[in-house]
């Protein structure tokens, strides 16, 4: 069916455009306007914003540890909407169906889940597939597991390194790789409360730093697309900009993401002697082409922190509101669940909030600085809207800065930033950017052959309500959002990429997990017939 | 084969569905329960309950909400037997919680574990010789919630009452909890009632202050893959229920036994592929059974005789070791169908046709 958006503002900074024009697609794929055909259906884009679905590259949304935080928190999402007859479950708080929905009605069409330890993938998968509506891909966690820490204490070379992850990742279906505080959990089943990049894993003598050069290395070397996605040491302790400085530094010229960078964007400053040092990290992004950074925005209200850094997360248990909390101590990274609450009127709330905003704002390029809250961790991805109002509405900024408390504001660049996003630097951000830092070239674009994952605002004074309720979305040319709502399911895909590992690898894996498990490394695999749908997975290209 | 009985008499799979379809739309508030299956027949029967109105509940419940009830009202740290078998040097079993899992046991106890442990209130777990060094402290499990806090406070420093140990015993115990490299404390909620897995727990993140000790609850993994599926889907553990269009979650309001004992549930599917289990109430109910055991339930208005996960089928459903979901080949594939499939056939048979999930 050859469909028409015409007359909207088309914003694919990927292609460079930004004007009025027409949109065209069919078969699920973005046309060229075609020569003489007539659209079978055309929608009226005047007063629209077009654009290419949003990608969401860090978003808590499915696996064990996900799975934890539904089973601690049930006062917090009770439901009360009436049965919706088209999306069952879409009224279930926090169900793998309903967060499909809230992400579509946002114009969302493709997400990723940044952490899912291997011997989970199954479950992972099967959660994910659950999710309606969008196009969606996980990582997978290494740096905690023993396997590859022994290759590092036994000095192995950069081949069985390369070779065991891409098994892992093969297995596991993930489309990239994520480190977590690499060393912290095994140092921290061995009673060490503290890890910093250059600290060593008892028993291995490896440290942080060999650890997440190994992974670079090797995802580098086998073609991942997505670079090593790092969740660096010390995470929300004061002065730990320079842990994330260090890690930026410890790039050296291979890329490299960092994880949520607002988590690590304090000083030791103030009578508090806790500060914003945003302004350093992002003068050190700026200056360091090869890094990219997600922000992971605080916003204020109770959520709730899910994390694999499971010393993080017993480190700050005690500061978590309702104090109850979930520590796990898995296989390797293992988890930790701790409701948290951000106040706008207390100091470090606050100071956080700003420090999220000013790396948005102080970070010159777009392309490399990327828009996520951590969900949950820093606030739920709900708002996503709020966040884009602030920053692309300097007088909304301000009023929100005049609420906060002096002190904290004090402490921070942000009421002196001027800068507003605009809408291409939101687009860039958002689509054209995670498509490219994710290797996925089909997407977070408009050009011809492009997947038609199409979002389409309604262009309006209220940013936060614009993006907030699409009014329209269509995914893989099909329409699902109407006006913010979801008119029925569809089902996505899982995005994964196969690097291809030395045979040679499998017959060490198979001898150790017998010995060391008791079973055959297959028993944790991901069937596409385990997932119950047809076509579960889409393979994405690895760099020759 | 014969595989659909309708009132005990043999019937054509597709007469069974279609009465199965009646029964379930002509119900008030039906009920799923037992939910011995697989992560595909949960999810079928969360569809099913979701369309019809209906209530979920498992047959373990009551235990695996105790543990549930600690986590979310006081928080917990547990670790998954593969970790705690390659890494306690000390173990703290608490009651009579290995005997569901005699694998879990040999590893914990068998010989070439180096490891000290200390059993605390055995009751029957007693009688079995293990291996490994094991200490018996107390026996009655009756004494735990008193014995549990008397550590706790020692450990804390704290004086005590009288308590069902010597103070010199209960020191001692204390002190070598506190002097293990990483210690894990094993317990079934089976065994246990929520107060003492809290006040356990509580001494688990108490040790935490300047050693490693983590908790070890164990529990039917096939159970626990039920929770995670109902987790994921509605948010919620088991004993939830769909009657006002959204699911809400009441361990008291949606336990199976009493909805159907107080008449408030009128009519049951009972899902037993597995387990030689009965439905656990007295009071009959219009019942559909989908039953390994083809012999089970015979009062049931509808039978229908169903696959074994792994075994019949292929299915995906919970694996202890490492706590997690596995998916299992069918070792002796049959025609026998699956749950899934029965429910979904039941679901496509009443008005709503196929669930769009």
């Amino acid at each position: 069916m050859l469909t028409c958006i015409s007359g909207g503002r088309v914003i694919d900074p990927a292609n460079g455009r930004d004007g009025i024009g027409d949109l065209w697609f069919e078969d699920g794929r973005i046309v060229p306007p075609p020569q003489g055909r007539q659209a079978d259906a055309r929608y009226d884009g005047r007063g629209k914003i077009v654009m290419a679905g949003g990608i969401d590259i860090h978003s808590h949304i499915a696996g064990s540890n996900v799975n934890t935080a539904r089973l601690l928190l049930p006062e917090q999402h009770r439901a009360a909407a009436p049965r919706p007859a088209a999306t069952p479950l879409s009224n279930a708080g926090w169900s793998t169906f309903q967060t499909g929905c809230l992400y579509a009605a946002m114009g969302f069409t493709t997400v990723v889940e940044p952490a899912v330890a291997p011997h989970y993938a199954l479950h992972a998968h099967l959660e994910l597939a659950d999710i309606p509506i969008i196009d969606k891909a996980m990582l997978v966690v290494l740096g905690n597991d023993d396997f590859l820490l022994r290759l590092l204490r036994d000095r192995e070379d950069g081949a069985a390194v390369r070779d065991y992850v891409a098994w892992v990742v093969q297995a596991s279906r993930a489309l990239g790789v994520k480190a977590i505080n690499p060393g912290g959990a095994a140092a921290f089943k061995e009673n060490v409360r503290s890890l910093s990049l250059d600290d060593v894993v008892p028993s291995y003598g490896v440290s942080s730093r060999q650890i997440t050069k190994a992974l670079q290395r090797a995802v580098t070397d086998l073609g991942i697309p997505h670079p090593l996605h790092v969740h660096c040491n010390n995470l929300g302790l004061a002065g730990n900009a320079d842990t994330a400085a260090a890690t930026i530094a410890a790039a050296e010229g291979l890329p490299l993401h960092l994880a949520h960078l607002q988590f690590y964007g304090y000083g030791t400053e103030g009578k508090r002697r806790f500060s914003s040092a945003a302004a350093r990290l992002a003068e050190a992004v700026n200056a360091t082409p090869h890094v990219t950074v997600d922000v992971g925005q605080v916003m204020f209200g109770q959520t709730v922190t899910i994390s694999s850094d499971v010393l993080r997360q017993f480190n700050a248990r005690g500061q978590g509101r309702p104090r109850k909390w979930l520590i796990f101590d898995g296989d390797a990274n293992g988890g930790g669940v701790v409701p948290y609450q951000y106040k706008a009127e207390g100091y470090y709330g606050a100071l956080q909030w700003a420090v999220g905003l000013e790396l948005f704002l102080l970070i010159d390029d777009p392309w490399r600085v990327f828009f996520t809250t951590d969900h949950p961790n820093g606030a739920p991805f709900t708002s996503y809207p709020d966040i884009l109002a602030l920053l692309m509405d300097r007088e909304l900024r301000a009023e929100w800065i005049a609420r906060m408390p002096p002190a904290a504001m004090e402490m921070t660049t942000l009421p002196a930033i001027t800068r507003c996003y605009t809408l291409n630097e939101v687009a860039t951000m958002t689509r054209a950017a995670p498509a490219r830092l994710l290797g996925l070239k089909d997407r977070g674009h408009l050009g011809p052959g492009a997947v038609a994952d199409i979002a389409v605002y309604t262009e309006q004074k209220d940013v936060a309500q614009m993006f907030r309720a699409a009014s329209l979305v269509f995914k893989d040319g099909e329409l699902v959002v109407r006006d913010g709502d979801v008119l029925h399911y569809r089902w996505g895909k899982a995005l994964t990429v196969r690097p291809s590992s030395d045979p040679a690898m499998m017959r060490r894996i198979a001898p150790y997990y017998a010995d060391r498990y008791g079973v055959a490394p297959d028993l944790f695999a991901v069937p596409a017939e385990a997932i119950g749908r047809a076509d579960p997975f889409e393979q994405v290209p690895c760099a020759a | 084969m014969q595989h659909a009985w309708i009132d005990g008499g043999p019937a054509p799979f597709d007469a069974a569905i279609e009465r199965a379809a009646q029964l379930l739309q002509a119900s008030r508030l039906p009920l799923f329960a037992g939910l011995d299956t697989d992560v595909a027949g949960v999810r079928a029967a969360i569809a099913l309950a979701e369309r019809t109105g209906g209530v979920v509940d498992h047959m373990d419940s009551d235990a695996m909400l105790r543990d549930i009830a600690v986590m979310r009202e006081a928080g917990m740290m547990v670790t998954v037997p593969s970790e705690a078998c390659l890494r306690a040097d000390c173990v703290l079993v608490v009651g009579d919680a290995l005997a569901a899992d005699p694998a879990v046991r040999e590893r914990l106890l068998g010989s070439g574990a180096a490891r000290q442990v200390y059993w605390l209130c055995p009751g029957r777990g007693a009688g079995q010789k293990d291996a490994a060094a094991v200490k018996r402290v107390g026996r009655d499990p009756r004494e735990l919630p008193a014995l549990l806090a008397a550590l706790r406070a020692r450990l804390a420093g704290r004086p005590i009452g009288p308590a069902p140990l010597p103070l010199k015993q209960i020191d001692a115990l204390a002190a070598e909890l506190r002097g293990a490299r990483f210690g894990v404390a094993v317990w079934a909620a089976a065994q246990l009632d929520a107060v003492v897995i809290e006040m356990l727990c509580g001494l688990v993140a108490d040790l935490n202050a300047s050693t490693r000790f983590t908790g070890l609850p164990l529990a039917d993994p096939a159970a626990r893959a039920v929770i995670e599926v109902c987790g994921w889907m509605t948010g919620f553990p088991v004993r939830t229920g769909f009657n006002r269009g959204y699911p809400e979650h009441d361990p008291w309001t949606y336990d199976a036994v009493r909805l159907v004992e107080s008449g408030e549930s009128d009519c049951a599917v009972w899902i037993a592929s597995t387990r030689d289990a009965a439905p656990p109430w007295q009071r009959n109910v219009p019942t559909i059974a989908l039953v390994g055991d083809e012999e089970a339930v015979p009062q049931a208005a509808v039978r229908i005789a169903v696959g074994r996960p792994g075994r019949d089928h292929d299915a995906v459903t919970g694996y202890d070791n490492a706590g997690t979901l596995v998916a299992v080949p069918a070792s002796a594939p049959s025609a026998r169908p699956p749950v899934a499939t029965v429910l979904a056939a039941i679901a496509a048979a009443t008005n709503g046709g196929a669930w769009p999930c």
